[in-house]
């Protein structure tokens, strides 16, 4: 192991049992909390412009679709937050394979202006759709995370009203989105969404469904975003349809492209930086008196000089782990082996 | 009722067909969505408003100015966020184009603050909402026409400019084919500018118009008519700029036709449907022809 990692590992090691010590500052655990929500939001919206190339604009669309499912099912049913995690993520899912089926034969801006009219219509259901969801309103009352213990011990029944076992709970969640992304990018699929997005042509004619492997994709990413937002209905116990414009989408895609497209810990560090940055900022820009538009203002500017100087970002994908894609190699193997007997019956014809 | 609302939607609609003109000029010279038109096109509406109550200059008068300023900032805009990102790949001049929209709408939040203001209406002339014509239940009013005329004379100023000059010419040559295009001696930046100010121009125009015709201007104006007016420049055909013409009085109409007779609160979500609708099964849109993608 070496001093990198082990330092990497030191400091989570600190972030983790952080909210132990008695003298914590509940305010640094909700930064901390708010931070991993957005590394779920970042790991999963990565999929589609990281690994696949394609821009997606409409990433708040399925993280609002999850939010409000946890909250209504939870308000409406009573079902715990264990379960709604996944109906919440396979409700995304479906939403995700719904819009990308008949959209992702589309390439470029095309996409990315559908799922941005996607995500503007998911906007306008929760505000209009007064029955379901109380419109402009927004939904109350969401109980908290609870923890059912009682089949070991009568008295463990948990409340989550508290920061720290919230932490602890986006805590596994982060992890477990962290593992699932990482065994995803070594197997077969995430090899697929290379090959995708490096050179379609060259993947299709090697035999990859271009188009089953993007659904999947945008499947599994909205699937994740759908997890962040049942974990944030249920934190922040109170909903509501400006939770879920374009901005939101903006920042998660900010992040992805700070840290570095298709690198899954770059998401997780872009998440880290724009969430203290935004509060830093916020505490800078109010001393010196400017009002909190500012904000959005140098999010803004801050973006527009990471795409002028770094446009892959601070860590980019290939140089990060070190290696090329190894399928991507075999491709350029295949194809040049393809292409050579053609030249020779060429010079014969000659 | 239905003649009433047809022609409400095409007031509407030749106004989106102004901003969508200039989504597509510059889709179509350099492939990029300048989602930061829409904000040009909020200026114009404040950068007039500011003329006639800050500087006091008469409503005519007023409108050049705010013109004027506008092509200034839709060219200052090409060569400080896009000039540098000719070469990237699009996803960086397309996430640059979106941190100029979000950085310009904020830089107007915190200049003209957030709250949405009336237009003076001292300043405009006195006829604008008299009827100039009432047939029957339909009546049209000396602002309906005036929004006709002025969309009307700029579309066909655009069209003999793109048709009849050298620039024109240029523009044309280097939608085809940049490269040729410069081998032939067209100094690309120089017409790629003057599309930036040609659009913004137009943009700043249709931004003074809505805010008159609806008698209210504020910061957050821009994105959702930059939405639709891409809507509209998709629906057409983008990259065409009679298609984006014809798409705006469009979608303009099923806009109007839909808060009419669907359901008011889906006003906005209009555009969005007929925009997913088209890309996916006529992604070249109604005049459009269909182009390799190079992504």
């Amino acid at each position: 192991m070496n001093i990198g990692k082990s330092l990497v590992l030191l400091v989570v090691a600190a972030v983790l049992t952080y909210p132990l010590v008695p003298q914590s500052s509940d305010y640094i655990i909700h930064v901390m909390t708010l931070a991993m929500v957005y590394m779920i939001l970042a790991m999963g919206l990565n999929i589609v412009p990281g690994f696949c190339g394609l821009l997606d604009l409409g990433y708040v669309g399925f993280y609002g679709i999850g939010a409000y499912t946890a909250g209504l099912l939870t308000i409406h049913y009573g079902l715990s937050f264990w379960v709604i995690v996944p109906l919440a993520a396979l409700n995304g899912a479906l939403w995700g394979a719904l819009l990308g089926a008949p959209t992702l034969r589309l390439t470029g801006d095309y996409f990315a202006i559908v799922t941005f009219g996607f995500s503007e219509l998911v906007v306008l259901f929760l505000t209009n759709e007064i029955w379901l969801t109380r419109g402009p309103l927004g939904l109350p009352g969401i109980q908290p995370i609870t923890l059912n213990l009682t089949w070991l011990n009568d008295a463990w029944y948990f409340e989550f009203y508290d920061k720290t076992p919230n932490f602890y709970v986006v805590a596994i969640l982060v992890g477990l989105v962290f593992f699932i992304m990482r065994r995803m990018e070594d197997s077969r699929l995430g090899r697929a969404w290379y090959a995708i997005r490096e050179d379609p042509l060259a993947a299709a004619s090697c035999g990859v469904n271009i188009l089953n492997y993007k659904v999947i994709a945008f499947a599994i990413s909205a699937a994740i975003g759908a997890v962040g937002g049942a974990f944030y209905a249920r934190w922040s116990m109170f909903l509501s349809p400006d939770m879920f414009k374009f901005w939101e989408s903006f920042l998660v895609l900010c992040m992805v492209v700070l840290g570095g497209l298709g690198n899954i810990k770059g998401a997780l560090l872009g998440a880290v930086i724009l969430v203290s940055l935004g509060e830093v900022l916020r505490e800078v820009l109010s001393s010196l008196g400017l009002p909190p538009e500012s904000r959005f203002m140098a999010y803004g500017l801050i973006m527009v000089l990471i795409m002028r100087f770094k446009p892959a970002g601070f860590f980019p994908a290939i140089a990060s782990s070190g290696r090329s894609n190894p399928l991507l190699i075999d491709l350029q193997k295949r194809l040049a082996a393809r292409n050579a007997p053609k030249e020779e019956t060429r010079d014969a014809a000659t | 009722m239905l003649e009433q609302q047809l022609i409400n939607g095409l007031t509407l609609g030749l106004i989106y067909a102004l901003i969508a003109v200039g989504y597509t000029m510059v889709y179509g010279v350099i492939q990029l969505i300048n989602f930061a038109h829409g904000e040009i096109y909020m200026l114009g509406a404040f950068f007039c408003v500011t003329f006639i109550t800050a500087a006091g200059l008469p409503f005519y008068a007023a409108i050049l100015m705010a013109i004027l300023c506008c092509i200034l900032c839709g060219i200052l805009l090409d060569i400080i966020a896009y000039r540098p990102l000719r070469k990237a790949p699009r996803l960086a001049a397309l996430i640059t184009a979106i941190g100029m929209s979000i950085f310009l709408q904020n830089v107007a939040l915190m200049i003209w603050g957030s709250r949405s203001r009336p237009f003076p209406q001292a300043a405009l002339p006195p006829f604008f909402r008299e009827k100039a014509l009432v047939l029957g239940d339909v009546s049209l009013t000396w602002l309906q026409l005036f929004i006709f005329a002025v969309a009307i004379i700029m579309m066909i100023g655009l069209y003999l400019t793109i048709n009849k000059t050298r620039i024109g010419t240029a523009m044309r040559a280097l939608a085809q084919n940049k490269t040729a295009a410069s081998l032939m001696g067209i100094n690309v930046n120089y017409v790629i500018s003057f599309t930036f100010a040609l659009g913004s121009a137009m943009g700043a125009v249709a931004g003074i118009l809505v805010s008159v015709y609806y008698n209210t201007l504020y910061p957050t104006m821009g994105y959702t008519a930059g939405v639709k007016a891409f809507a509209a420049a998709v629906l057409g055909g983008i990259g065409s700029v009679p298609g984006a013409m014809v798409g705006g009085v469009v979608l303009g109409v099923a806009e109007t036709l839909g808060a009419g007779y669907v359901s008011s609160l889906y006003r906005d979500g209009v555009a969005y449907a007929v925009m997913i609708a088209v890309i996916i099964f006529r992604p070249s849109g109604i005049l459009g022809k269909s182009v390799i993608d190079k992504a």
